[in-house]
């Protein structure tokens, strides 16, 4: 028999990644026409982030569904192991390259037409999930993170500097940065049992907000 | 002056030939597209794959005109460009 809570944390968990998954998938599908017919670079790494966050965010509550199956505090001690160490390396590749996508939709310019500069961040993400896989304790992934996280605000401050949208305020870079800060929250949630315990609903809320900023930004613009 | 952008000269082009009716020859094309020869073929070769423009040939005439997907790039060709400035893609 599920534990009493059960229901109730399903309920949560189905509901957060279901508007999630969905305002990704708008996001994916209501750019399609536009990047169909400009083939601009931009627009493709912008919908795939948003195409890898609808399938991460899948894959987080099939994992979170598991978790609360068998009872098991993280995804590394479910059984079979193999089950939940792959688990845990394709959330975390999947994951790193939605940000990464995104960061690259707006630096990408600063590169050669052909240049092989996400095959880096390709690279990056399969590090990470490593480096989460091998090294196990919470400490390890929480300092990943965390230097992961000041990484990507960094290339995101000074791509502001020169970005020509500064004029018109900080909005979009603003609800970027927040993105970041939630989805590493949201890393660290999944994969260290019982660390934001207390604030995982306030979590839950703001990145739910921050997705639906960004889909309103995004149906404002194709209609 | 300031340097056009690549979706800028597509629409451009796309422009030119709408407003001659949809019906317009190579040459006069390239004269009023502002770019030299060899960019000019590059683009032309470009829009044909893309399939926004055909190249008719007719007995001994031969004129460019736009597709259904041409004349589509022209009516998001604002939204587009109002798209990328506003997410700095």
């Amino acid at each position: 028999m599920p534990p009493p809570f059960y229901n109730i944390t399903m309920n949560i968990e189905l509901i957060y990644s279901f508007v999630i998954i969905i305002c990704s998938l708008m996001i994916y599908f209501g750019t399609k026409e536009l990047y169909e017919l400009s083939s601009y670079k931009g627009l493709k790494y912008f919908r795939l982030s948003f195409l890898f966050f609808a399938i991460v965010y899948l894959f987080r509550f099939l994992i979170r569904l598991s978790l609360l199956t068998y009872n098991a505090p993280r995804m590394l001690d479910m059984t079979p192991r193999i089950l939940g160490h792959s688990a845990q390396f394709i959330f975390m590749y999947f994951s790193s390259m939605a940000v990464f996508y995104l960061i690259y939709s707006i630096i990408w310019k600063k590169f050669k037409e052909n240049s092989k500069t996400i095959y880096l961040f390709h690279g990056l993400a399969l590090l990470l999930s490593s480096i989460t896989l091998f090294f196990r304790g919470p400490g390890i992934i929480l300092i990943t993170n965390v230097f992961l996280l000041l990484f990507v605000v960094i290339i995101f401050l000074l791509s502001y500097k020169k970005s020509k949208i500064k004029k018109r305020g900080l909005n979009l870079y603003f609800a970027y940065i927040l993105l970041f800060i939630f989805w590493i929250l949201n890393i660290i949630d999944l994969l260290v049992p019982n660390f934001l315990e207390l604030i995982q609903l306030f979590i839950y809320l703001a990145s739910l907000s921050i997705f639906l900023l960004i889909l309103y930004k995004v149906l404002k613009k194709t209609g | 002056m300031v340097k056009r952008g690549k979706l800028e000269i597509i629409k451009d082009i796309l422009k030119i030939i709408k407003e001659k009716h949809n019906s317009i020859k190579v040459t006069p094309l390239l004269r009023q597209s502002n770019l030299s020869s060899k960019r000019f073929t590059e683009y032309f070769h470009e829009l044909i794959e893309k399939g926004f423009i055909k190249d008719i040939k007719e007995k001994d005439k031969r004129y460019i005109s736009l597709t259904e997907k041409g004349f589509k790039f022209l009516e998001k060709y604002e939204a587009i460009i109002e798209f990328i400035d506003e997410f700095d893609l």
